[in-house]
C-alpha cells in the first residue's frame, strides 16, 4: 500500500455562544506578561496524517475524529486561512508552531489512536503530527514576528513559521523522523595518559573524574576479567562504549550521590574544629534513621528502594518520594517539569512490588516573576519559567489523576540562574498481597523474566541529564529535553497495579536516569546477575546504537520481573490495557551484568564492580561565618503600610490562581485543601487526606523550605525547614508518633575547583545543614526515610556565575488519627487568639529585611537568623497542641513563617473574612520589629472558642502560650503593642492585595 | 427486584475517578466493579451483567482532540450494541465530568428517546481558558424526570475541568431541552435560597465556573435515566471533604450530600430492575 500525507485543520466556529478560547488565552497572556493589547487572536489546530488512507476517505470522517462538528469547522488538504469566508479580515501576523521531529507529540499520539479506531487499516507506519496556528489582528505595529513567536514556542523542541501582513500564510509540512545511524559497539582504549583519560570522559559527556577513569582502566588490567571477556568474544583489555557509558551512568553523581558519600575534611574557622567525616549521608541521615528504626515497628523499608515505606496500619503501608528536575526545567520549563512529576510518580510505582500514587506535592523556586533586570544568555524570563513549570506539573498531575495537595513557590533573584522544581509523590499499597507476600519487599529469582513496560526507547533522553545548559542552543538535538506522556503512563499504572494485585510481579523499578542500564542493573543486585538482549527492546526509531538503547532515559517505562509461569497472564493484561510489554532480559546468578545485542555480547561487567566499584571522593570543607550588614530599618512607613506591602511580596502573596489549576481533589480524599476558609481562599498549611473511602483515618503531608536563611547560616536554614514542615503537620493535628521525613538538597557545586573557588565554603554549608538536620530530626523523632540531592545548581562561570542559595526542602508525611479532627488557618467567629511559642529578636534574612533592603529602607539583611536551640521544648508544645486538636478543642491554627506574626494573623483574618484585635506585647526581649515581623521558629497562632477555652488552657499548661486577643465582628485587623495601636488594616483590602499580586491570568 | 444492584464503573485510557466512583456506589448499597473499557469492546464482558453504568471523570486519551471525544468514539463504534440494549432495558447511566463529556460526544446526551449515537451538543473550553478545581453550588430542576436527582434541591461539590462549557447549535435546542426538564442542574449563586437559584441570566465567574450557556451544569436524556454533569458529586461523598468542615461542628455522620445522587440510582435499580 502506498502512504500519503493528509492535512486536516480545525478552527472554532463563529457565531452566537461560540468562542475561540485558545486565541483568547494567548491574548490575555501577552497582556498579563508584557502589557501588550491585541485586537483579536484566532487559533487553528492542524493535523498532518501520514497513513495509507487517502484524503477523500479521511475528509469524510474528519468530523468523527479531528473536529467537533458542533463547535468546530474542519477542512482537508487546505489551509483555513485561505478561506475568505472563515477569515474575512486581513491578519497582521500569523504564527504556526509544530514540534520538531522526534519530540513527543501527545495530541498527535492520541489522534493516531482515534484514527485507528476509525481506520484500522491505516498501516503499520501511520503517524500523526500536530501544529497550532495563531492569527493576529489589531497587533501593535512595533511587535516583531520573531519576538512574538518566541513568546509562543520553545526553539529547543518546537519549530515556528511566521508570516506578516500580506504574505501567504505559513504552511508547516510533515517531517518524518530521520532514522538514527547505527554504529557497531566501539572499543575504547584506556591505556593512555591521564590527560587522555580525562579527554575521553569530557568528550563523551561521561562526567567521570580522573580517579574514576583510572579505576575503570585498572579493571581492564585484571587477568580474570580479561579471561571472562575473551570467553564471550569481547575485547579483552579495553571497555566497549556500551560498558563505559553504563559505568558512567551508574557512577554518576545523580545515581551514586558521590558528594554525600564523600570523605570530607571539615574545618570550622569560627570554632577551630578540624574533623573528618566519612559520608554525610551515612553519618547524618542513615545512622539517625537506623537508630530510630530500633525503637519503632513501622519503618518498613528505608533508603534502599525507590521510596521509603512506613506501615500506616495493619492493612496498608504508605511511601513517599520527592525528586528535583532542575536542569531540564531550565531548558524547557514545560517538558522538564512534566517529566519531573510523572517521573517521581514512577518512583512510587516502583516501590516494593508497586505502590499506587495518591498525592503529589510540588515546591518551586524561581526568580521573581516581575524581574526587570538583565537575563543571562539562554535563560528564560522567570515569568516564562513559572508558566511553563506550572503547566507541566498541572498537565502531568491532572492527567495522571493524582491530586496535588500541598506545595509552595519561593522566589529569589538567584533562582534565575537555575529554577528548582521539586516534585513529590505519596503512595499507598496493601501490606500483604493476595498470595501472602509482603508488598514492600522485592523478591526476584534467577530465571525470572524481565519486561520493559510502557513507552519505547528513543533518541530523546540520551544523556538528557548530562547536557550542560551552556552547550544548548536553538539547534540542540531533541535528545536534551523530553516531554512526558501522562496517558501512556496512566495506562501503564493501571495495568501494573492489576498485575501486582494478582501476584504477577516479583520485582519492579522505574526507568529514570541511566535507563535500562540503571533499572535492570540495580534489580540484578537481588539475584546477582542478569542478561539483557538489546535487540529485543522496542524502539521509537530504528538505528539506535547499543549504548544508546542501554542508557536512554526515554520516559514512561517501568522494568518489571515476572516468574516464567506467569508470563502469559502478564502479557494478556498488557494487551488488554494496550500497554507495550516486552521481554528484554532474564535474571541470573552469574555475578555478571551481561548485555547482548541480538547474538553479540556488547557488555560484560561484574555486578559488584558496577555497583560498588566507584572510588570515594575526598573533599575539603571550610566554614567562615559570612558577614552581612545588620538589618536596621530606617523606614518612615507605618507598620500598616508595611503590612500591605508585605502581603503583596511574591514570597507571601497568594498563589491561588496557579494552585487552583491543579486538581487537588481527585480520588475524593482531600480533607484539608490548599485553600481554606469562608471564601476558600485562605492558605492551607498541611494537606490532610483520607485515602480509604468511608474511613476517617488520615494521612498528613507538609513541606518546609527557607532558603534565604542560608545567606547567614545553612545550618539554621535546615533547622527552619524541618520545623516549618513540623509546624504545618502540627496544625493539621497529625499523630506525631508516626511521621517520617524526606530530605531534598539542592546545592550549588560544593567541590573546590577553578570554576568554583568558593567550593570549600559551599561544602561547609552542606556539612552544617546536615548536622542540624540530624539534630532536629532526632529531637522530633522524624526519621528521614528517603531523600535526594542535586548538587550542581549554578549557571555560567566567573564574574557572571549565578549560584542558587543552598536549599533544603524538608517534606513530612505521617499518620492522622481522624481527619474530622483538624484545623484550618481561617479564624472562626467568636474565637480567642493565642500565640504558642516565643517571638525572639530574630530578623536576620527575614522577608521584611529583604523587602526593606531592596527599597533602600534598610542597609542589610544581617542579624540573628531564627534558631532552634531547644527543639525538645518545641516538641512538647507540639504534642500538647495536636492532642488539643485531636480532642476537637480547637479548629483554627496557623504557623508563623515568612513575615512572622503580622502576616500569619493577616492571613487568618483573610481566611475567616473577619476582624481581629490582638496585642503583640508578650514574654521575651524582642522589640516591636522582632515580635511583629521576626520569623522565630516554633510559633503557631491558634483560635479557641469560648466554650473550649478552659479545657484547652489546661491541656496547654506548662507551655509558652500567650493570650493575644479576640476575633471581632468588624472587618479590621487591629494590632496593638501594649497601649499603642501599631496596625489597622481592612480585611477586604488585605485580601485584595494578597490575592492580586501573583494573579497572572490576565482576567477570566 | 434486585437486592444489590451491580454497577459497572468504566476505567482505562486515562479515566481516573474510577476508584472513588466505585466506592461511593458501594457506600450507597450497590456492588460495584471497575471494568476496563476493552473488556466490553472485546466482548469479554457484557454490559447486560450490570444494572447501572458509570462513566467516571478523568482525562480519557488526554482530552486531546476535545474532551471525551476519543473514548466517546470507542463507545460509539465498538460498544454500540451493548449500550443500545442497556438503554432499552431501562437501566441508569451516569457520566461525571469527563464521563459527561464522553456521553455527550457519543450522542447519548442530550439524546433521543431511542439512542442514535449522533452528537447534538458539546462541552468546550471554559471561557477562562483555564482548568480549575473549585467548589460550586448546584440547584436542581424539581420537575425533571431524572431518576438520579429526585428530591435533591441543592448540593455543593467541586468542579475540576477545563472543558465544561455546555453549548448547543441553536437557542431553540436549548429551549426544547429546558421545556423537557432535561436541564437537570445548574450553577447558582450560593447566597440565593436553595431551590430559588436557577436562572437563564449569565452568572459571573466563578459562580458559573466555565461560562456554560444558561449556567448548565448537568443534563439528562428524555427518559431521565441517563444523567451527565460536570461537577463531581462523588468528591462530596463525605462531610469531611467539604472545604468548610472545620467551620462546622464535628459530625458523627460521615456521608455527605453528594451521596444522594448515587443512592437515588441504587434505589431506582432496586425497585425497578
Amino acid at each position: 500500500m502506498s502512504t500519503n500525507v493528509v492535512r486536516i485543520e480545525t478552527t472554532p466556529k463563529r457565531g452566537e455562544g461560540m468562542r475561540d478560547v485558545r486565541g483568547d488565552s494567548v491574548k490575555r497572556q501577552l497582556l498579563a506578561d508584557h502589557g501588550i493589547k491585541i485586537g483579536n487572536v484566532r487559533s487553528i489546530v492542524g493535523f498532518l496524517i501520514f497513513s495509507e488512507i487517502d484524503a477523500e476517505k479521511i475528509a469524510q470522517r474528519a468530523d468523527d475524529v479531528f473536529a467537533d462538528p458542533i463547535i468546530e469547522e474542519s477542512t482537508t488538504n487546505k489551509l483555513h486561512l485561505d478561506d475568505i469566508n472563515l477569515f474575512p479580515d486581513p491578519l497582521d501576523m500569523v504564527v504556526t508552531i509544530g514540534f520538531k521531529p522526534g519530540v513527543t507529540d501527545n495530541p498527535g499520539k492520541a489522534a493516531l489512536d482515534g484514527f485507528r479506531t476509525i481506520f484500522p487499516d491505516a498501516g503499520p507506519e501511520a503517524n500523526i503530527s500536530t501544529y497550532i496556528t495563531y492569527g493576529f489582528t489589531g497587533l501593535p505595529s512595533n511587535i516583531e514576528g520573531d519576538w512574538l513567536s518566541k513568546q509562543l514556542h520553545n526553539g529547543l523542541i518546537e519549530r515556528a513559521l511566521i508570516s506578516s501582513k500580506g504574505q501567504p500564510p505559513p504552511k508547516i509540512e510533515y517531517t518524518p523522523v530521520e532514522p538514527s545511524s547505527y554504529a557497531k559497539p566501539a572499543t575504547i582504549n584506556l591505556e593512555v595518559s591521564d590527560d587522555e583519560l580525562l579527554k575521553i570522559s569530557d568528550e563523551g559527556l561521561l562526567a567521570l573524574n580522573l580517579e574514576e577513569m583510572q579505576t575503570i582502566q585498572s579493571h581492564y588490567r585484571n587477568l580474570d576479567v580479561r579471561k571472562s571477556r575473551e570467553a564471550v568474544g569481547l575485547p579483552q583489555n579495553a571497555p566497549t562504549d556500551v560498558e563505559l557509558e553504563c559505568l558512567a551512568q551508574t557512577w554518576s553523581e545523580h545515581c551514586k550521590h558521590k558528594i554525600f558519600a564523600a570523605h570530607i575534611n571539615h574545618i570550622d574557622k569560627e570554632t577551630g574544629e578540624n574533623s573528618e567525616i566519612d559520608s554525610l549521608f551515612k553519618t547524618h541521615i542513615m545512622t539517625p534513621t537506623l537508630d530510630m528504626k530500633k525503637e519503632v515497628d513501622w519503618l518498613l523499608s528505608v533508603f534502599h528502594d525507590n521510596s521509603g515505606v512506613i506501615a500506616w496500619d495493619e492493612n496498608w503501608s504508605v511511601c513517599m518520594k520527592a525528586e528535583t528536575h532542575n536542569s531540564p526545567s531550565a531548558l524547557d520549563p514545560y517538558g522538564g517539569a512534566m517529566t519531573g512529576i510523572v517521573g517521581v510518580n514512577r518512583d512510587i510505582l516502583g516501590t516494593g512490588l508497586g505502590a499506587r500514587p495518591i498525592a503529589n506535592t510540588d515546591v518551586f523556586c524561581f526568580g521573581p516573576p516581575t524581574w526587570k533586570g538583565d537575563l543571562p544568555d539562554n535563560l528564560f524570563h522567570p515569568s516564562r519559567v513559572l508558566r511553563g513549570v506550572h503547566a507541566g506539573v498541572r498537565v502531568g498531575g491532572n492527567e495522571s489523576g493524582i491530586p496535588t495537595v500541598n506545595g509552595a513557590i519561593v522566589f529569589d533573584d538567584r533562582y534565575i540562574g537555575k529554577p528548582l522544581v521539586y516534585c513529590g509523590t505519596i503512595g499507598i499499597m496493601p501490606r500483604q498481597l493476595s498470595d501472602g507476600r509482603e508488598s514492600h519487599e522485592k523478591n526476584p529469582q534467577p530465571g525470572d523474566r524481565v519486561y520493559m513496560v510502557g513507552g519505547r526507547v528513543g533518541y530523546d533522553g540520551i544523556h538528557g541529564a548530562t547536557f550542560s545548559s551552556l552547550e544548548l542552543t536553538e539547534e540542540s538535538p531533541s535528545s536534551a529535553v523530553q516531554i512526558g506522556d501522562p496517558i501512556t503512563q496512566k495506562k501503564m499504572i493501571d495495568m501494573i497495579l492489576e498485575a501486582r494485585d494478582i501476584g504477577l510481579i516479583t520485582c519492579i523499578t522505574d526507568n529514570g536516569a541511566g535507563g535500562l542500564s540503571s533499572s535492570i542493573g540495580e534489580m540484578a543486585e537481588y539475584t546477582n546477575g542478569c542478561k539483557i538482549d538489546l535487540g529485543k527492546v522496542p524502539l521509537k526509531q530504528a538505528g539506535l546504537s547499543s549504548w544508546e538503547i542501554l542508557v536512554s532515559e526515554s520516559q514512561e517505562r517501568m522494568t518489571v520481573a515476572v516468574k516464567e509461569s506467569d508470563v502469559t497472564k502478564f502479557e494478556a493484561l498488557a494487551k488488554l490495557h494496550e500497554v507495550e510489554a516486552t521481554w528484554v532480559a532474564d535474571f541470573t546468578n552469574t555475578g555478571l551484568f551481561h548485555v547482548t545485542h541480538d547474538d553479540d555480547t556488547v557488555a560484560l561487567l561484574p555486578i559488584e564492580f558496577l555497583h560498588d566499584g566507584v572510588p570515594q571522593l575526598r573533599l575539603e570543607s571550610e566554614w567562615k561565618k559570612p558577614t552581612h550588614e545588620e538589618f536596621i530599618p530606617h523606614s518612615n512607613a507605618s507598620h500598616t503600610d508595611l503590612l500591605m506591602r508585605m502581603l503583596s511580596r511574591p514570597n507571601i502573596a497568594s498563589k491561588e490562581t496557579w494552585v487552583r489549576q491543579y486538581d487537588h481533589e481527585v480520588i475524593a480524599q482531600t480533607a484539608v485543601k490548599p485553600f481554606v476558609g469562608i471564601e476558600n481562599d485562605g492558605p492551607g498549611d498541611a494537606g490532610v487526606l483520607a485515602p480509604i473511602h468511608g474511613s476517617t483515618r488520615g494521612l498528613v503531608v507538609s513541606n518546609g523550605i527557607s532558603p534565604r536563611y542560608s545567606d547567614i547560616d545553612a545550618g539554621a536554614m535546615a533547622a527552619a525547614a524541618v520545623d516549618e514542615a513540623m509546624r504545618n503537620a502540627v496544625c493539621a493535628g497529625a499523630d506525631l508518633s508516626k511521621i517520617a521525613g524526606l530530605d531534598n538538597f539542592c546545592w550549588p557545586d560544593p567541590i573546590e575547583s577553578a570554576k568554583t573557588p568558593d567550593g570549600k565554603f559551599k561544602l561547609a554549608q552542606l556539612v552544617r545543614a546536615n548536622r542540624e538536620l540530624e539534630r532536629i530530626c532526632r529531637a522530633y523523632f522524624v526519621p528521614c526515610i528517603s531523600g535526594k540531592d542535586s548538587m550542581k545548581n549554578d549557571y555560567g562561570t566567573g564574574e557572571n556565575k549565578i549560584s542558587i542559595p543552598p536549599t533544603l526542602l524538608f517534606s513530612l508525611f505521617g499518620n492522622h488519627p481522624d481527619v474530622r479532627y483538624t484545623t484550618t488557618s481561617d479564624l472562626k467567629p467568636g474565637e480567642s487568639i493565642y500565640l504558642l511559642g516565643e517571638s525572639k529578636q530574630e530578623l536576620g534574612a527575614s522577608e521584611i529585611s529583604f523587602m526593606l533592603k531592596e527599597s533602600n529602607e534598610a542597609n542589610g539583611i544581617g542579624g540573628t537568623v531564627p534558631q532552634l536551640p531547644y527543639p525538645e521544648i518545641n516538641l512538647a508544645s507540639y504534642k500538647s497542641l495536636t492532642k488539643a486538636i485531636q480532642n476537637g478543642l480547637i479548629r483554627t491554627a496557623h504557623d508563623c513563617s515568612e513575615g512572622g506574626v503580622a502576616i500569619a494573623i493577616a492571613e487568618m483574618c483573610i481566611g475567616g473574612r473577619c476582624g481581629a484585635e490582638i496585642d503583640i506585647d508578650g514574654p521575651g526581649n524582642a522589640d516591636l520589629w522582632g515580635r511583629l515581623w521576626g520569623e522565630s521558629l516554633g510559633r503557631i497562632i491558634v483560635g479557641v472558642k469560648q466554650e473550649n477555652r478552659e479545657r484547652f488552657l489546661a491541656m496547654m499548661k506548662g507551655h509558652n502560650l500567650t493570650y493575644m486577643g479576640e476575633t471581632t465582628d468588624g472587618d479590621n485587623l487591629l494590632i496593638w503593642d501594649g497601649d499603642e495601636l501599631i496596625i489597622e488594616a481592612n480585611t477586604e483590602e488585605m485580601a485584595s492585595v494578597w490575592k492580586n499580586s501573583l494573579d497572572m491570568t490576565g482576567g477570566n | 427486584m434486585v437486592n444489590i444492584p451491580k454497577v459497572a464503573v468504566l476505567f482505562g485510557f486515562g479515566i481516573n475517578c474510577d476508584r472513588e466512583t466505585a466506592a461511593v456506589f458501594e457506600l450507597a448499597g450497590a456492588q460495584s466493579e471497575r471494568v476496563h473499557v476493552n473488556n466490553f469492546v472485546n466482548n469479554e464482558r457484557d454490559l447486560s451483567e450490570f444494572h447501572i453504568l458509570a462513566v467516571p471523570g478523568g482525562f480519557s486519551f488526554g482530552d486531546h482532540l476535545g474532551s471525551g471525544r476519543l473514548l466517546g468514539n470507542r463507545m460509539r463504534f465498538a460498544m454500540r450494541k451493548q449500550l443500545s440494549e442497556f438503554v432499552a432495558a431501562g437501566k441508569p447511566i451516569i457520566g461525571i465530568c469527563n464521563g459527561f463529556q464522553v456521553l455527550v460526544k457519543t450522542g447519548l446526551l442530550p439524546g433521543r428517546e431511542k439512542p442514535d449515537f449522533e452528537q447534538s451538543a458539546s462541552l468546550t473550553l471554559n471561557n477562562s481558558g483555564r482548568y480549575e478545581d473549585r467548589w460550586i453550588t448546584l440547584d436542581f430542576d424539581p420537575n425533571s424526570k431524572c431518576i438520579w436527582t429526585k428530591g435533591i434541591t441543592r448540593i455543593e461539590c467541586p468542579v475540576r475541568h477545563g472543558e465544561g462549557r455546555f453549548v448547543m447549535p441553536s437557542i431553540t435546542d436549548l429551549d426544547t431541552l429546558e421545556k423537557n426538564h432535561q436541564i437537570v442542574t445548574r450553577y447558582v449563586d450560593p447566597s440565593t435560597e436553595p431551590g430559588k437559584g436557577i436562572t437563564n441570566e449569565d452568572l459571573p465567574f466563578p459562580i458559573c465556573p466555565n461560562g456554560s450557556i444558561r449556567n448548565i451544569a448537568g443534563i439528562c436524556d428524555p427518559t431521565g435515566l441517563i444523567f451527565g454533569l460536570m461537577p463531581h458529586p462523588e468528591a462530596a461523598y463525605a462531610n469531611f471533604l467539604h472545604p468548610h468542615h472545620t467551620r462546622k461542628e464535628i459530625q458523627e455522620e460521615i456521608l455527605g450530600e453528594g451521596m444522594k445522587i448515587f443512592q437515588n440510582a441504587v434505589n431506582y435499580a432496586k425497585s425497578n430492575l
